[in-house]
This record gives C-alpha cells, structure tokens and sequence, in this order.
C-alpha cells in the first residue's frame, strides 16, 4: 500500500515547533558528527605533514624505526647503492634531531623538532622552500615553521616587520633565513628546517653519513611497487623500504595507540549520534502516541501495519534530511573559522559526507523503527 | 464458506464470546445467531454491557472468533488469519462512536486516503468521487478545511463520508450520534440512511439513542449477551431492496 497523500509530511508540518525541535536536533547531531570527525581526521592529518611532504614515492628508515620521535640513524652509504639504478631520479638523506630553542622574547628553552635536509635539491615538497634553499647553505641559518605554537615566540610577526630573527638553538647562534609551513602535531610543537652542514654543528654528537630518513625519487612510469621489492631486496633488513602512504601509516598507528584522540573523538562522535537520535525518537514516540486513536481506526478500516510503519518512518526520513543540509552547512562554516585559527587541516570530505548522511539516516530510522513498536498497542478493536 | 441463506450478508450461529481466562472468565456473548440481507438497515440497541459492541468487533473482524459460526460478506470467520481479516476490513466502512479523523488533513485528504487501500483506483478518480462524496454529506464548501475547524456534527460527516467513499459491501456503525446534539445527531443519520439507501448499501448500526430508531429496516435487541428480540423497523414499510427481509418471520433470533 503506496501513500499518495503524503501523509508523513502533512503530519510533521502540522505541528511547526515539533517539527523544528525535531530538525534542530538532527542539525545539532549532524554538527557535532561533522566536528569530531574533522577534528580527529586534522589531528591525525597534522601528524603526518612532514611525511607527505617527501620529494619522492620511497622511503627508506632504519629497519627499528617507528616514528619520528623514535627513530634510528643508518648509513646513507646504503643509499649510494641505489643512485646507479636506472629507475631512481633522485636520492635524498634527511637528519632529524629535537633540538633546544631559546624564545628569543622571554628566554624559555622549548624543545623543536630539528630537520637537516639537503640543500642542492629539494627533498621537501613545501610550498616557497626553492627560493630559501640557497641561503640555507649558509652557516648557522635555519627555516622556521610559520604553523609553529606560539610559544616558541612571535617570530612570524618579526619576520612581517622585517626585524632580523637571531637566537639560540642548543645553545648555538642561529639566524632565520625564512619561514616555510609545516604545523604542530601531537609530539611536535614546531620544526626547523637546516642544512646539513648546519645540522651537524648544532648536534655534534650526530656522525656525518648516520641518516634517519632516505628518500627516494623514482624515474616517471616506474612501478612503486616493483621498486619498493626490489629495493628491499638490494639494501637488506637493516633498513625498511616503505612507501609514502606506509610512512605515514606507521606514524599514525603510533598516534593512534599512544593517545586517546582516536577514542574520545569516536566517543564525540557516537555522543551527536545519539543526541539525535534521542531527540528525534520522542518527537516521533510522541507523536505515534498522540495520534494512537487515529491509527487504531486506520487498522480497524483495513491499513495494514506496513501502510502505518512506512507513515513513520517516512518522517524520520524526512528529518534526516532537512537537519542534514542545514547541519551541514554549519559545519562548513564552522570548519573554515576553525581552519583560519588552528591552521588545522579541516575540510568537508565528500566521503564524510556521505558517510554521515548514512549516519543521519540510520539514526532516524533506528528512532523511528523504535517510535513505531508503540504502534502495535493501537488495538483496532479498542476503537469500537 | 457456507451460509443457511446465500443471500444473507452476515450469517451466524451459536456465537459465544468470552473476555479473561480461568476465574476471570466473563462471557459476554451466548449462543448468539443472526442473519442480515443485502440492503437491510439493521439497528442493534439494548443497556451498556449487553454485548451489541462486542458482537459488532467480531463481525467486523477485529476480534477472533472463539466459538460459533460467524461469515461476513464470504469470509468465514472461524479460525481466520489476519491476513485474510484485513482483507474483510477493507469491505466494510466503518463509523465510530469518536470520529478519529487524521487531525493534520483536510477533510477532503481524509476521505481521499481511503484510496491508499484501493490502488486500482486513479489519484484523479479518487479526488473525484471523494469531492463528490463531501458535496453529498452536505461539507462541499468546507472540502478544504482542517478538521479541527469542523463542529462535531460536521466531523461525523466526514467520517460518514470516509466509510462510504470506497464503496463498501457493508457499513458497520457504532454511537454515531453519542457525541452529538440531537439536531446533528438526526441529520446525520438521515445523511446515512439516505445514502445507504442510494447506494443499496446494508448498514448494522449498533445504537442505544431512541430519537433514530425509525430508520431501521429491523431492530434487534440485546440484553445479557443475548439477542433477546428482533422486531421489524417503521421504515421497513417503504419499498427498499431487501425482499427477503419481508418473507422472514419478524423475529429471526431469540436464544435463551
């Protein structure tokens, strides 16, 4: 039995504060949805920006590496062994070190996460780094994170009013030769980026050659996967060959076990899908009890139970939908102030979004499947 | 399905009907046998508790038959499945003692959703007839009104028009008039009679408001849960369809 009145509508429009308490509530519920989920995805995201940033498709760490704040130096001879193949373009070692930073401003020791890369190509992909790498082969200069937590001192600000930066970095003389965007993760409030050379001067018990990270740029058209094995293959089990997506997979795993983020966002999350879910089960629970006479008569003039279940879940399904869009909509908005604050990577990923339509959905219709067992105590037989 | 008269509509014998179970077993309904023809307007009265609802539910098919023989418009009742009294539900119009209007439609929506349960008929067609039906219950200028800003008696007119609108085989009513004064009450029941009457519908109005009683074909009634007697109605002396009716002996039932 088909509905060509549409009889759900007309029942949700009757009463309009009904109708809108049961639509702020979705939109609510569909807020909070799309906020811990973008929270807990840009959190995890922002961990793993050094990671994406690599120059290459291949990345080589020693074989007990973890993540990089539990990493483990190899010798970049190791690397030589590739640079004769026909399939690398390019090879690339990367030093990394937490480094001692004196806030020039107020004389705190912050530690940062100190990075020597390469200087005659770029082994980062960071938007403006070209234009600095020939300053940053000068002594004693560095890169600073623009995205950095300001407690390692307003040094954006000095660098828009074009003062010279000059500071400690462990306890050695440094000066800013420009900034770059990286951003602050769970472990890491800030990265500075040197040379080489500079980074063995600022870490003098590190040897020249001991490496954490290689990188490797694969000629155009060659098969990752293939190079990946064959890579493997030639250097040996001291080191691991990863891809890209490994390396940050590898970190993440770290992140996800070390901190609650995970849980408390999935909690945040499953939080808004039951404030909805709620929300929207005793307006329609009121409503199927308020009308109850009505359907009893339903029943007793011959609609089936199906007819009557359709009408209720018809609305929950309507619900869905309009505190989805405006929901939505809030969320996007929200999004872009958090983004412009917390320079957090917050975007509304279509892929959310229809995950979350499918949660919003399911939400009403659970209510709506629990609103309609009272149906079954409209006794047609109670109307006479 | 069998029936002692194959043209009676509603044929029953030795109905017995009990609510509760063990020591609070009542039994309401004893030994209880009917018959109703096409086209008959028959009014079942007697005190509250005296079983005529009861007995109403079971023909209509909302309570299970315990025990008896009870067929309704061809369907056998005994051991029924739920399936099969919807089916039964769906031919009988039903008018109830409170109107149970959907209160968020229009009074014209409420008479067009009893199309929801005739898919064969065409949106067009069914706005149609509803329209028409509206216009016939005297309600054509407020058509479009919400039911809330109908009085009682105009309600129960819609609801009039809600259980005849899908041309039902029969019409079972219950207090039509209870809710209402005695203006609205007797225009109400004229409206049913006359368009019962129009449209050879057989109706079994179970009543205990005197002021109606002479529209009736036959009256049966009940006491103790016993049809106790059935006499013949004034209005069975005008011409009406039912020829049967006047071949049968005035009483048709007295049991105990």
């Amino acid at each position: 039995m088909s509905q060509r009145i549409p009889l759900a509508w007309l029942q949700l429009k009757h009463e309009k504060m009904k109708l809108f308490a049961a639509v702020a509530g979705v939109m609510v519920s569909v807020v909070l949805m799309w906020m811990q989920l973008g929270l807990m995805k840009a959190l995890f995201a922002s961990a793993v920006v050094f990671h994406g940033s690599m120059n290459g498709e291949l990345v080589i760490v020693h074989s007990q590496y973890e993540h990089l704040l539990h990493s483990k130096v190899f010798s970049s001879r190791l690397l030589y062994r590739l640079r004769g193949s026909p399939d690398v373009s390019d090879v690339f070692s990367i030093y990394l070190a937490p480094g001692e930073w004196k806030n020039p401003w107020n004389g705190e020791m912050r530690s940062i996460q100190c990075y020597g890369i390469e200087t005659d190509n770029a082994s980062l992909k960071l938007p403006g780094i070209e234009q600095h790498l020939l300053q940053l082969r000068n002594t004693d200069v560095f890169l600073y994170d623009r995205m950095a937590r300001p407690r390692f001192g307003d040094v954006v600000g000095a660098v828009e009013r074009r003062e010279p930066v000059e500071l400690e970095l462990n306890r050695r003389r440094m000066s800013l030769a420009g900034v770059v965007d990286l951003g602050a993760s769970f472990g890491v409030d800030g990265n500075v980026l040197v040379s080489h050379a500079n980074f063995l001067r600022l870490f003098p018990e590190r040897k020249s050659g001991e490496i954490d990270v290689g990188v490797v740029k694969l000629m155009p058209g060659i098969s990752v996967v293939s190079a990946q094995k064959q890579f493997q293959k030639v250097l040996g089990k001291e080191v691991q060959v990863l891809t890209v997506e490994q390396f940050k997979e590898l970190e993440l795993i770290y992140w996800r076990s070390a901190t609650p983020i995970g849980i408390i966002f999935t909690a945040g999350t499953v939080v808004g899908f039951f404030i909805g879910f709620i929300v929207v089960y005793q307006i329609l629970y009121t409503d199927v009890t308020n009308h109850l006479p009505q359907y009893a008569t339903m029943k007793a003039m011959g609609f089936s139970d199906g007819y009557l279940y359709q009408l209720v879940l018809g609305q929950s399904v309507q619900l869905a939908t309009m505190g989805f869009i405006p929901g939505s909509l809030i969320a996007a908005a929200m999004y872009a102030g958090l983004r412009k604050v917390t320079q957090l990577p917050l975007y509304m990923e279509p892929m959310r979004g229809v995950f979350l339509i499918f949660a919003t959905i399911l939400m009403c219709t659970f209510s709506g499947m629990l609103a309609v067992r009272k149906l079954r105590s409209a006794d047609p037989a109670d109307v006479f | 399905m069998k029936t002692d008269d194959s043209k009676a509509i509603i044929t029953g014998a030795g109905i017995n009907f009990s609510f509760g179970q063990g020591e609070l077993r009542k039994q309401i309904l004893f030994d209880v046998e009917l018959a109703i023809q096409p086209g008959e307007i028959v009014l079942l009265t007697g005190p509250s508790g005296s079983g005529k609802t009861t007995l109403l539910t079971l023909i209509a098919g909302l309570r299970k038959l315990q025990e008896g023989r009870l067929d309704v418009l061809g369907h056998s009742l005994h051991n029924a499945s739920q399936a099969d009294l919807l089916q039964l539900r769906r031919k009988i119009g039903f008018i109830f003692q409170a109107h149970n209007l959907l209160p968020y439609l229009t009074a014209l929506q409420n008479v067009q959703v009893m199309f929801d349960l005739q898919p064969d008929v065409t949106i067009k067609e069914g706005r149609e007839r509803a329209t028409r039906m509206l216009q016939q219950v005297g309600l054509g200028e407020r058509m479009n009104y919400h039911v809330s800003r109908l009085s009682g008696g105009q309600k129960q007119r819609v609801a009039i028009a809600r259980a005849l609108v899908g041309r039902p085989e029969l019409v079972l009513a219950d207090e039509p008039t209870a809710a209402l004064d005695g203006t609205s009450g007797r225009e109400v029941v004229n409206l049913l009679q006359s368009l019962a009457r129009e449209q050879k519908r057989p109706i079994l109005m179970v009543t205990h408001d005197v002021r109606v009683l002479d529209i009736a074909d036959r009256i049966i009634e009940m006491q103790d849960g016993h049809l106790t007697a059935s006499s013949r109605g004034s209005s069975s002396a005008e011409n009406h369809p039912a020829k049967g009716v006047q071949n049968e002996p005035d009483i048709a039932n007295v049991t105990l």
